[in-house]
């Protein structure tokens, strides 16, 4: 047996001293793990009220103009409401707001359309948006490129432009008679389009709108993610006897996999909120062309104050994102696990 | 001294609160353009001077987002105190208690001094619910300068003559439609079609308030938009309205590329404002006959303006005294209102009787005189619970004829059946 030293000489820490009569003996590994599991236990409690003061207000304007208004929202989907009154004349209703905005009669029908009319528009905008950004991105990244940082300015500073203004003016570049995009392509000798004005064109050239005035935004993005890329890596790809394009799909876009998962869930979340150019250009046309959830709910919820109506789609809306956000992260650790 | 001067200091900085507190601040919330809105503006201000009490300010959005600001903001005191809407609106504003009946007195006003059926139209359930303003109709505007050198002498009566002189009218290699037809602005598409059917003695919706959009009337003007379509006289892509309601619908008449188009009188200020002297080569016609209408009838619509039934006591009698003077006989010039003078300055047809007196000789204005010239036959556009749906609904099926996305036929029954269900959904 292990000579028991004089416990009563040595200093030791209240808690240490419980553990050490309530195990009884132990070796010295085990009892210094426990007192730092007792230590980082009392710093804890000790730091629990700090905790709650600093991360308080946060949670509270989050609580407040998130999570209640959510709640709501979904609780609201079940009711018969006018958006007009108060919410006590709400009366439930079940999931009959959500067979209405699915069911066969003009609700639906708009409904539908709206579904698939922001579905299209989001995978237009992130299936443009996310190349175009990393080739931007790889443009402005070359530091022997002259002007790369002149280029730079000019791909952000579309971000800049309020919607607003790009709105008003895209409508008129896009005008089919006269507007400078149809004499542009009139002068190489192809033919104009239609853009704004006709049914098969009109989502396609809010798309282009949006990608324009985003793809500094996520040009950015890119040029953030290139830099996490060690030189090193490329150096020895070059040593290795690998080419630039061999180097770019071996080495650029698995190391940008996080950066565009970001980029793609960024995206995603703009363009599902597209709002501005339909309610300033199209309103929804023509024919319903352009009609996008976030205009349809607006229509709906609040110019026919059908509340309960507007906020089955808007609950609609969000578990759709919630699936596609969630698609997208598994996807992605797929492609992670796979390399 | 000092206490002296602390109770000055206090008096000073109490005076500005003090003289707030007795001034009544009302919001007038509209759609009209910057120029129009300065003419309010104007009138507000000399309203103030002769009230001081009262601050009136003018709050303007695009007609697109017209209805929208108002439901959004209408349900709290905060929302605009006064408004001026679209009486298509009326019936659902006042179900959900949004407006405020005018005034006993005032109503007696309106009801001696305007046509019982601009009254009836911004009446919901008998309550009076604000002032009249503006009565709207629609006839053929078309380019004299075109028409001349197409050949055609006077404008169709018929639409076997709207079809003919639109195709002497169109030059496909010069940009050029014989008939301009409007997409992507509700009343732009169903004003025009509907006083077409009307002047094929149809209607949108019968006396029983039930839809009639698959009556043969119904069927034929579908018809005459798919042909006008399918000749190649009218193009669709030239047809595009803004939330503005401007856009190339204007801009192509305003050029000169579009001969022909069934519009509102209220568009003559964009007209001259867009085509300065060419504006002259402009001139309006009775709307076209169809072959089982027995005249021409134009669609008629109104505006009015009403209170917030929200806002608190105060703000509400204050903004009822100011539309009463505004709408008033005192108000503007030569015994008319105000209120006519704005309307007048944009083509528009001020509904009270005592302006149609005042301003009879801005009304002797050629443009407006086809506009005067409907208003005996002209057809109210149908006021119902659901309005705004409904309208939005048809003008989905009369877009998808113009694009080609759905025939006549098929475009008047799915037009029915929807318009069915969105007003008994409506009236429940």
């Amino acid at each position: 047996m292990a000579a028991i030293p004089n416990t009563a000489l040595l200093p030791r820490k209240r808690e240490s001293l419980l553990l050490g009569w309530a195990s009884g003996p132990r070796n010295r590994d085990s009892r210094s793990r426990g007192n730092d599991a007792v230590n980082k236990s009392t710093h804890r409690l000790r730091a629990a009220p700090s905790i709650v003061v600093m991360l308080g207000p946060a949670l509270l304007l989050l609580g407040i103009f998130v999570v209640i208004p959510m709640l709501l929202t979904i609780w609201l989907s079940f009711q018969n409401w006018s958006s007009e009154t108060g919410f006590d004349t709400a009366h439930f209703v079940g999931l009959s707001n959500f067979q209405e905005i699915f069911g066969r009669a003009s609700v639906g029908r708009d409904f539908k359309n709206a579904l698939v009319n922001t579905a299209l528009y989001t995978g237009g905008s992130v299936v443009l948006l996310l190349p175009l950004s990393v080739l931007f991105g790889l443009l402005v990244y070359q530091d022997r490129v002259r002007g790369g940082v002149i280029l730079r300015t000019i791909l952000f500073s579309t971000y800049m432009v309020p919607m607003i203004a790009v709105a008003l003016v895209f409508s008129k570049l896009y005008a089919p008679a006269d507007g400078p995009l149809n004499e542009i392509l009139g002068a190489f000798g192809l033919p104009g389009s239609a853009w704004l004005s006709s049914p098969d064109t009109a989502l396609g050239s809010v798309v282009l709108l949006n990608v324009w005035q985003q793809v500094g935004y996520f040009t950015v993005l890119a040029v953030a993610g290139l830099t996490q890329i060690p030189g090193s890596v490329y150096e020895a790809a070059a040593i290795d006897g690998a080419h630039a394009i061999q180097r770019f799909f071996g080495i650029t876009l698995p190391l940008l996999r996080r950066t565009l998962l970001f980029s793609a869930v960024i995206a995603v979340i703009n363009a599902v909120q597209v709002f501005e150019p339909v309610a300033l250009i199209t309103q929804g046309g023509p024919v319903g062309a352009t009609n996008v959830l976030t205009y349809h709910i607006r229509r709906v919820g609040i110019e026919r104050s059908e509340g309960g109506l507007g906020s089955a789609m808007a609950v609609t809306l969000m578990l759709a994102l919630i699936v596609m956000i969630v698609a997208l992260f598994a996807l992605a650790r797929r492609g992670g696990d796979e390399a | 001294m000092q206490k002296f001067m602390l109770v000055i200091g206090l008096a000073l900085a109490l005076a500005p609160s003090a003289a707030l507190a007795d001034t009544t601040n009302i919001s007038f919330l509209t759609h009209w353009a910057p120029d129009t809105v300065a003419k309010l503006e104007a009138a507000a201000a000399v309203y103030s001077k002769q009230h001081p009490d009262v601050k009136v300010t003018v709050r303007a959005v695009p007609f697109g987002d017209l209805l929208t600001t108002l439901r959004a903001s209408g349900g709290g005191a905060d929302g605009a105190t006064i408004a001026g809407i679209y009486n298509a609106w009326l019936p659902d504003l006042a179900k959900d208690k949004l407006l405020a009946p005018i005034p006993d007195a005032m109503g007696t006003e309106v009801k001696a001094d305007w046509p019982a059926g601009i009254v009836g139209a911004s009446s919901a359930n008998g309550v009076l619910y604000g002032f009249p303003n503006e009565i709207d109709l629609y006839a053929l505007n078309y380019n004299k300068k075109l028409f001349d050198a197409a050949g055609i002498k006077v404008p169709p009566k018929t639409w076997d003559e709207l079809t003919a002189d639109a195709k002497l009218l169109t030059d496909k290699s010069a940009g050029k439609q014989g008939f301009g037809l409007i997409n992507s602005w509700t009343a732009g598409v169903i004003h025009p079609f509907a006083s077409l059917l009307a002047s094929d003695g149809g209607a949108l919706v019968g006396p029983d308030g039930k839809p009639t959009l698959d009556s043969d009337a119904s069927k034929e003007t579908f018809a005459l938009y798919e042909s006008l379509i399918k000749n190649g006289y009218s193009d669709p892509t030239m047809g595009t309205s803004n939330a503005n309601t401007t856009g190339p619908f204007l801009d192509n008449f305003v050029s000169g590329k579009t001969g022909m188009i069934i519009m509102a009188n209220w568009w003559e200020s964009a007209l001259k404002s867009g085509m300065g002297s060419n504006f002259a080569d402009v001139a309006t016609a009775p709307i076209p006959m169809g072959p089982h209408g027995d005249k021409p009838h134009s669609i008629s619509y109104s505006w009015m303006t009403v209170v917030n039934a929200k806002a608190s006591d105060a703000e509400q009698k204050a903004a009822w005294d100011f539309l009463g003077w505004l709408d008033g006989p005192t108000s503007g010039p030569n015994g008319g209102s105000a209120m006519g003078d704005i309307l007048i300055s944009m083509g528009i047809l001020p509904s009270r009787t005592s302006d149609a007196k005042a301003f009879a000789d801005k009304l002797a204005d050629p443009f407006l005189k086809a506009y005067l010239d409907e208003v005996p036959d002209a057809v109210p556009f149908p006021v119902v619970l659901g309005g705004q749906e409904f309208s939005e609904s048809l003008q989905q099926h009369i877009e998808a004829v113009q694009f080609g996305k759905e025939s006549a036929a098929d475009a008047a029954s799915n037009a029915q059946a929807d318009a069915a269900d969105i007003l008994t959904r409506a009236a429940q």
